[in-house]
């Protein structure tokens, strides 16, 4: 269980982990997605919103998308959902093709789209129950589910109330409790829990995992890194259109160089320092990049007081300081050199994904 | 002020021409009033189609017979084919039965021996707002010619209609066809613009579905809208209707137009995207479909070229069938065929529907 040897130049291919590649036997499969590609016609140009990506997603599993807005994350859930034919490639999900079943898909998954889809004319109840009526729910059960879900997102006493009138949060709720009102085998979560406040999304986690417990599978999409190291077995990172890296958590973490990072903003640099803090024995790298000093070590927190005595030897002041363990975030920066949340502006070109 | 103003005015004309669909309908629409509006108004009535009898036809033909049927069948308009179609009957029961029916417009009856107390009797369906005065005249015109001083007695057949209770059945069908417009296909589209389709596209609901469903509730509507103006159309005008089971033909008619006509909205909308483009495309067909199907002005005062029209819209049967229950108290020999041709229409138009429908996004 080593981690490929890989820099951030070599950022085309994509970084996989030995275990994860290759594809999973049939019962362990649940999703099979074999060079699959979306392109977008315009008037001007073609976009390539998904670009030849193949991976696989475990029965059971909370499987994580994250990429920069743009990246083609919704784009492959649409096609994944049947929104979408793929322009090239194909998809399994279940033991369906994306093309030639699609309804047999449709009948096996519940999918929460990044935008409302409710119905804000209908109450609350009455939206429940047409997704119930349209995904075949027993008409015997179905009351007692609707009730079940308004319950476990607080809006029993707003059942009969317009969406229209409901929060952002009430209605994000409401749309991800519908996705699974048929007890789906495979839920789609794109971007669960924008906009939701800290409370909300600890509930919508909450949710996702005892849903997951029920052995259903789970693809989520986000870019809150939090959130996909809390849920994820596995993550895959998309940039451009591209999976440029799926592994789990743990394998992940092993890209990056060992130890913490600790981050200090300074005033005045006095080259000493940085000679004195590269030698020291726990520190595996210190370099200095815009009056800010970023070092990696083992042991962070006992390094850490060593260091500001440095820094007081030489009398630089300090106007900053952080340590962290190494983040999603970091792996993510790391793999593609840029920032999640920076996306929209680099590669908006990409926005053809979402139309 | 100023500032914002402008903004204002571009935004907003940016958004004109990012639409040129809504600008070619916008253009589109004065023409088509020109031209279906002028020409079904305003053409010269042909081809009316009268029955001359002779009486007791085992006698020799009277002198008037042979020149007012020659006169008839040459009268026309200047550059208009022959006003009227000439058929002779032997038989006048069999003349007025076809009267009855609607074969024929006008039934001409010729004594054969003229004498003051056998005038010359004209029939004439008087369910029609233009066909009689033209025959009256034509006859008339006819009779003076051939040196005839008989007087003519006429014969409303369906006693005094008024223009009003001639119309007033165009605008139950203008109601089921307004109620469709809003309603019809409408949710469709804004579905599409709201994103809320791809909500329920994710389900397993059929496009046929989805499809039937839309036409089921708009077909509702339109039924109940079209009833409701029924009802105010008997007060207004002053019909009365005579048995109950003309009153179940008319709710009969009412639903397969409402049927028919929703059904050819939602298979519109089915393809649009954009609430803007879907109504100036229906009040286009809202034109089309009304001026062509009679409710105005009879469909024989129409160009051919607009007559062919007619042939393909329900709403023309469906005027053609209320008015032959409504005004002439017909049954169901008359009006089968409209049922007939509104249900052929409906059937077409939801299959257009469910094949056209787009079940992605794309």
């Amino acid at each position: 269980m080593t981690p490929p040897a890989a820099s951030p130049d070599e950022e085309e291919d994509t970084l996989q982990h030995p275990a994860s590649s290759g594809h999973c036997s049939a019962e362990q499969c649940v999703i099979r997605i074999e060079h699959l590609t979306k392109t977008f016609q315009d008037k001007q140009r073609t976009v390539t919103a998904v670009d030849d990506v193949t991976f696989d997603v475990k029965r059971g599993e909370i499987f994580g998308l994250l990429g920069p807005n743009g990246a083609g994350k919704s784009t492959l859930i649409r096609i994944l959902t049947t929104l979408l034919s793929p322009s090239s490639g194909t998809a399994y999900v279940g033991e369906y093709e994306i093309t030639k079943d699609p309804e047999k898909i449709r009948g096996i998954i519940g999918v929460c789209p990044q935008n409302s889809t409710l119905d804000n004319e209908l109450t609350a109840y009455d939206n429940l129950e047409f997704y119930g009526k349209l995904e075949d729910v027993d008409d015997r059960i179905l009351p007692d589910r609707i009730w079940e879900l308004l319950s476990m997102v607080g809006l029993t006493d707003r059942a009969y109330m317009k969406v229209q009138t409901f929060s952002g949060g009430m209605k994000r709720k409401l749309e991800i409790v519908r996705a699974f009102i048929h007890r789906p085998l495979i839920l789609f979560l794109d971007e669960p829990t924008i906009g939701l406040d800290p409370e909300s999304r600890r509930e919508v986690w909450h949710q996702i995992e005892t849903l997951n417990a029920e052995n259903t599978t789970i693809i989520l999409t986000t870019h809150y890194m939090d959130e996909a190291e809390k849920l994820c077995g596995r993550i895959a990172f998309v940039n451009q259109g591209r999976l440029i890296s799926l592994d789990t958590m743990d394998n992940l973490r092993l890209l990056l160089p060992a130890g913490d990072l600790i981050e200090i903003g300074f005033g005045r640099m006095d080259d000493r320092v940085l000679v004195a803090i590269s030698a020291h024995s726990l520190v595996i790298s210190a370099e200095i990049k815009e009056q800010r000093l970023f070092i990696t070590a083992k042991n962070g927190n006992t390094v850490l007081p060593e260091i500001l005595a440095i820094f007081d030897r030489y009398s630089v002041t300090m106007t900053a300081i952080s340590i962290r363990s190494p983040s999603l975030e970091d792996v993510f920066i790391y793999l593609t050199g840029k920032k999640l949340s920076d996306g929209g502006g680099s590669d908006g070109a990409q926005g053809g994904g979402r139309s | 002020m100023i500032k914002g103003a402008i903004a204002i005015f571009k935004r907003d004309f940016k958004k004109f021409l990012g639409n040129p669909f809504v600008i070619i309908f916008t253009l589109l629409m004065p023409i088509m009033y020109l031209v279906i509006f002028g020409n079904a108004m305003g053409g010269a009535i042909s081809h009316v189609s009268i029955a001359v009898v002779q009486e007791e036809p085992y006698i020799d033909q009277t002198p008037l017979f042979t020149p007012v049927v020659g006169e008839l069948k040459h009268m026309a308009q200047p550059d208009s084919p022959p006003t009227f179609d000439i058929a002779v009957y032997n038989d006048e029961l069999k003349a007025k039965r076809a009267l009855q029916t609607g074969g024929v417009s006008g039934v001409l009856v010729i004594p054969s021996p003229l004498l003051p107390n056998r005038p010359i009797r004209l029939y004439v369906d008087s369910s029609d707002s233009v066909t009689p005065t033209v025959i009256v005249s034509g006859v008339n015109a006819a009779l003076v010619k051939s040196g005839s001083h008989s007087q003519l007695e006429i014969n409303k057949i369906y006693g005094d209609i008024k223009y009003i209770q001639f119309f007033g059945v165009g605008v139950i069908v203008m109601a089921i066809f307004m109620t469709t417009m809003m309603g019809g296909g409408i949710a469709l589209i804004k579905d599409r613009e709201m994103g809320i389709i791809e909500g329920y596209f994710v389900t397993p609901v059929k496009r046929s579905s989805i499809i039937m469903g839309m036409i089921a509730s708009g077909t509702v509507r339109a039924f109940l809208s079209g009833f409701v103006i029924f009802v105010v159309d008997l007060l207004i005008t002053g019909i009365m209707i005579q048995t109950t089971e003309n009153f179940l033909m008319v709710l009969l008619v009412l639903f397969i137009t409402s049927i028919g006509i929703t059904s050819f909205m939602v298979s519109m909308a089915s393809r649009f995207s954009n609430q803007q483009e879907y109504a100036s495309m229906s009040a286009f067909f809202n034109l089309i479909l009304f001026m062509t199907s009679g409710a105005f002005y009879p469909v024989i005062g129409m160009p051919d070229w607009l007559r062919w029209i007619t042939i393909i819209n329900p709403e023309y049967y469906a005027v053609h069938a209320l008015r032959s229950i409504v005004l002439r108290g017909q049954g169901l020999d008359v009006i089968g065929v409209d049922l007939i041709a509104l249900c052929i229409f409906s059937l077409a138009a939801m299959m257009l529907g469910i094949a056209t429908y787009r079940r992605t996004l794309e």
